[in-house]
């Protein structure tokens, strides 16, 4: 049952972190509550006030800076706004597909990207697609604004490293280098994801199309993958095995055959994510698939550049 | 002439129910209404040493605070079968959740701050997570034994049968404990008065919950009145009496009504189904004959029986599936654990009997060569056959039905090919049979009334709780058509036992049979009473009369059904009655034997399998009913896609997941429950309509077939498409995924 709270509702970010810090612990920043609410419900989290930033103007607006290619989205934008951005849509296609994938239309509807990345909870999508950019997040406190890469704001489950007094305003997303192609796949039948695995790809040449594209050569990939473990990650070393390789190389299953590099990155990957056994499965149920779904997310990241090629795997 | 029956008519509360206007029982204020709560159990066994409300019940606000100490003048003990569980906690604590007091304050704020009040000293016992300790000798025990109830099915010899054998197969089955997840959690207001008790409460069957609340605190049935507005879903979650004496208690302490509206989490912690262990044992000629058939089933009733020995006793007769057994020997035993008490759920015992008992036959078809459908056709019993010792011959046909859903699922195009096909290189089909037999109905005792009045519109009173499936409209159909008025000048008020007739129950796929039957009698009984006042009004013979249209009509003329009441009673006024009674004797004492009908189960599925990956996606799954006579054709194919759905559910991912006692996921978000996205791509509802059944109009019920062969249509499925055969359930992406590995040996 809800226990009776005061709700705050400033209208700039000072007033809000000036809140924050007169009540400490006692408070808490409400930005659509579609986690919060529910572990208060239960009683497993328990505050006297909450601090709704959904009303300070300005928060829930999406930017996008044709020169610069950079994205800005506020925290208070809803998933259900991302799906629908036209901005989003035409320069950043695999985040508003993507987030029309989050969760359901309800909580699309009211949950926001800011409450999502700072909830921390570690089966969630937005976190680890996001990875795919080198996304940096705007954070406010009593000193002032500070921006850190996305990588560094979540600790673990739950835990960012948000001071109590600090708000986590915007989300910087800047566009993929010219010619990447990106793709997240997540797998899993509770209401949470299981796992989910993102690739984002840059082939050479950039022109080839039909079965040229199996001799293109990969010159930059980046691989994340989340909600197996505490959170997700970038994995550095599945990323160093896929360069330099051609695509026929990394994804031969048409012939029937296995790529080394492919399943050694899978495997890395896997690894990477510090999959726990939980009500979703094994750890080592989720090392396996995390290596499937790279292979498959990897295919659809090249296909997406050139849906006229169907991968083996897609 | 029909008017409605066999019609798919508007049912008659969809506006209600899609506008929000329904009422249901924690919509109800009564006056001087208060909330309840229940502190419950973090142990799953425990004995309780000492409650301390004193400080809970000084708080301002609370009324009233229910411990083991408050219950004086009051029997606690209830149980359909066995009077094993207490209101609140008394000596100690048989599973986590179990509830310990309750509190009734002015609000629930009040109240949850009481509850934290309240000091509750336990001792922790070991506890019994499995059947299978349970049963060890010196294992700890819940009750005097662990062993709740063993129940025997014997006939012919299994063990010449086996000699008699060209071979014999035995295998081991398990099946998940699962929860209903009715939308509506459990929900009642109970109010003591040292007159009596009025309850307001989710239940199927008031009649029974009257009749223990009548016994547990001391009351003659006239002063108990159990009224159940619309209810949520049931699926047995809500048969018996479950949190109804709790409500009744904490009245009696706080002196108002109270409100006890349980949470999803608290509805996990009432009922379930039953884990089920099942060894099965057959032996079969080379040419697919059965000859006998050796069964030994373990169901997992949790910390008190609740239904469970019923559910043992259903379950071993309905795992001999709908074949002839020259020879079977059944032993079911239903055991305690330290967990949510198992009860009845749609079907009881039939899906984890149809799990074991259809799986297997797939097993042994594939081992002899013989196609799956051929080798169940060549054993199923026929109509008109004896289909357990000393009970009702088949009066259906599933050997027509289990054809046509193999021949809508496209079973003879693969039949050619012994396993699946490959759709890509991660992806495998395949196609799967299951079928059962369940004996439904309970027992024929149902009673109904309907009243006429003077401008001749009906006011039809049940007992059948209306529970969504549609047994208002059912019954408002069967009278309109009977006493030919149309739908909208009938009413149906159910389910209020000091104004309705008796009913025994809503469950076991009965109503619209049993009660059917009873609401047609009442509206023949009307007729007759019309025609009789026609006779006196036209001056003539019964004989020469016929009603039309909401008229009686006599050698040309006609005159109005309420014009004839005017003209009995004079002005205005009046009204006539039928009765309805449907008891053994009744209707030539046909109905007497058990079981009232024969129900079906049939599904055919089409699956589509990952292998890399284990998930399994269904594009075609086929269900197929033997309803006799459709009373209404919608409703009927909702019911029977409900039934699909929940067994998909059971089949695929639904699990109650206990560490240490303790129950993992009891909320939605950790147990997974179908939703519109696993839906087959295409879900098919076959009626068979024979005219055959007992109820009105040649129909019988329908509701629970559905659920009982979905398990093993998909895990046979699964088998063709892989040669994997998979023995547990859920078939989880990873269970199937580790099966694959272990068939492939890299396990």
């Amino acid at each position: 049952m809800l226990r009776p709270f005061k709700l705050h509702e400033p209208t700039s970010v000072d007033d809000a972190v000036s809140l924050l810090g007169r009540f400490g612990e006692e408070a808490k920043v409400y930005c659509g509550g579609t986690e919060l609410l529910l572990a208060m419900k239960e009683g497993l989290l328990r505050y006297n006030h909450l601090v709704n930033i959904k009303t300070i103007p300005g928060l829930d607006e999406v930017g996008y800076d044709q020169g610069s290619g950079m994205l800005s989205i506020g925290a208070t934008v809803t998933h259900t706004a991302l799906e629908h951005s036209p901005q989003i849509q035409s320069h950043f296609p695999m985040i508003a597909e993507a987030e029309g994938n989050v969760a359901n239309v309800r909580v699309r509807n009211v949950g926001t990207i800011g409450g999502n990345l700072c909830f921390s909870e570690p089966h969630s999508d937005p976190g680890a697609f996001l990875l795919l950019f080198d996304t940096q997040v705007e954070i406010q406190g009593p000193g002032g604004q500070r921006t850190i890469p996305l990588a560094e704001l979540t600790l673990g489950p739950f835990e960012t490293c948000l001071e109590d007094d600090e708000v986590l305003t915007r989300i910087l997303v800047p566009q993929f280098p010219q010619g990447m192609t990106g793709a997240y796949l997540k797998f899993g039948y509770h209401a949470r994801p299981t796992l989910g695995v993102g690739v984002s790809v840059r082939v050479e040449p950039t022109t080839s199309d039909g079965e040229h594209i199996e001799r293109a050569v990969v010159t930059e990939v980046r691989v994340a993958v989340g909600s197996a473990g505490p959170k997700a990650v970038r994995v550095a070393e599945a990323e160093q095995l896929l360069m330099g390789k051609t695509v026929a190389e990394l994804l031969p299953g048409s012939n029937g055959g296995e790529s080394s590099n492919m399943n050694e990155a899978s495997r890395l990957a896997g690894r990477a994510a510090d999959a726990m056994d939980d009500i979703h499965g094994s750890g080592e149920y989720k090392e396996h698939m995390i290596g499937v779904f790279l292979k498959r997310a990897f295919a659809k990241a090249v296909n997406t550049r050139q849906p006229t090629v169907q991968s083996p795997l897609s | 002439m029909t008017t409605t029956v066999g019609k798919p008519v508007p049912r008659i509360d969809a506006l209600d129910k899609v506008t929000g206007r329904a009422a249901y029982v924690g919509d109800l204020e009564i006056p001087g209404m208060v909330h309840g709560l229940i502190l419950r159990s973090p142990w799953p066994h425990a004995r309780v040493l000492s409650i301390d409300s004193t400080e809970a019940e000084r708080l301002p606000g609370v009324l009233g605070v229910l411990t083991r100490d408050h219950l004086e003048g009051i029997d606690a003990y209830f149980g359909s079968v066995v009077r094993d569980r207490p209101i609140v906690a008394m000596d100690k604590v048989r599973y986590q959740g179990e509830p310990v007091a309750a509190v009734a304050a002015r609000d629930l704020a009040t109240a949850q701050e009481a509850l934290e009040l309240i000091r509750v000293e336990y001792e922790e016992l070991p506890l019994v997570s499995e059947m299978e300790e349970a049963l060890v000798p010196g294992s700890p025990a819940l009750h005097e034994t662990n062993l709740c109830a063993e129940q025997h099915y014997d006939w012919g010899d299994v063990e010449e049968g086996f000699a008699q054998s060209d071979r014999v197969f035995e295998d081991t089955f398990t099946f998940p404990m699962v929860y209903h997840y009715a939308l509506e959690p459990h929900t009642s207001i109970g109010h003591y008065t040292n007159q009596g008790i009025t309850v307001w409460s989710t239940a199927q069957h008031p009649f029974l919950v009257r009749s223990d609340l009548a016994r547990m605190f001391g009351f003659s049935l006239h002063q108990v009145r159990i009224i159940v507005p619309y209810l949520g879903g049931g699926f047995g979650s809500k048969s018996y009496t479950k949190m109804e004496p709790l409500a009744v208690a904490l009245s009696k302490v706080a002196g108002r009504p109270v409100r006890l509206a349980l949470s999803v989490e608290e509805a996990f912690k009432t009922v379930r189904r039953h884990a089920a262990r099942l060894t099965v044992k057959t032996g079969v000629k080379l040419d697919g004959t059965f000859v006998a058939r050796e069964c030994l089933i373990y169901l997992d009733t949790g910390a008190y029986a609740d239904n469970g020995p019923l559910v043992a006793g259903r379950a071993g007769e309905r795992i001999a599936g709908p074949y002839r057994w020259p020879s079977l020997k059944v032993s079911s035993s239903a055991v305690y654990t330290n967990s949510t008490p198992a009860g009845s759920f749609r079907s009881i015992g039939a899906p984890q009997a149809a799990w074991a008992s259809e799986s297997q036959v797939d097993i042994i078809a594939h081992d002899l060569g013989i196609d799956p459908l051929e080798i169940r056709i060549k054993n199923m019993v026929s109509r008109g056959e004896e289909v357990r010792r000393g009970q009702r011959p088949l009066e259906g046909d599933p050997a027509t039905g289990l054809r046509l859903a193999a021949e809508a699922v496209g079973w003879d195009d693969e039949a050619a090919e012994e396993s699946g096909r490959a759709v890509s290189s991660a992806l495998v089909t395949g196609k799967g049979l299951g079928c059962n037999l369940s004996g439904v109905g309970s027992s024929p005792t149902s009673t109904a009334l309907v009243r006429m009045h003077v401008d001749g519109t009906l006011t039809v009173l049940v007992g059948t709780t209306e529970l969504g499936q549609g047994s208002r409209s059912a019954m408002a159909q069967v009278a309109s058509e009977e006493l030919t008025v149309p739908m909208d000048s009938v009413d149906v008020i159910s389910s209020d036992t000091s104004i309705v007739p008796y009913d025994r129950s809503t469950g076991s796929s009965r109503s619209t049979t049993l009660m059917g039957l009873a609401v047609q009698d009442g509206a023949i009984e009307v007729k007759d009473q019309l025609l009789e006042l026609a006779a006196l009004h036209f001056e003539s013979p019964v004989e020469e009369l016929s009603i039309e249209e909401g008229q009686v009509l006599c050698r040309g003329e006609s005159i109005g059904f309420g014009e004839l009441i005017q003209e009995e009673f004079g002005g205005v006024a009046g009204e006539l009655m039928g009765r309805g009674y449907v008891t053994p004797r009744s209707h030539g004492g046909r109905l007497a034997q058990s079981p009232v009908f024969w129900e079906v189960g049939i599904s055919a599925a089409e699956v589509e399998l990952d292998v890399e990956t284990g998930a399994i996606r269904i594009p075609h799954y086929v269900s197929v009913a033997d309803v006799g006579k459709a009373i209404n054709p919608q409703q009927c194919e909702g019911q029977d896609e409900g039934a699909a759905m929940q067994g998909l559910g059971h089949t695929l991912f639904e699990e109650m997941l206990y560490e240490d006692g303790q129950l993992l996921n009891p909320n939605l978000i950790d147990y997974k429950v179908p939703t519109f996205a696993e839906l087959p791509d295409k879900l098919e509802t076959i009626l068979i309509e024979n005219g055959d059944g007992p109820g009105p109009f040649g129909s019988k019920g329908l509701g629970e077939g559905g659920i009982v062969a979905a398990g093993p249509a998909v895990a046979n499925a699964i088998f063709r498409a892989t040669g994997v055969r998979i023995k547990e359930l859920p078939l989880t992406p990873e269970r199937v995924w580790r099966a694959l590995r272990r068939a492939r040996g890299q396990d």
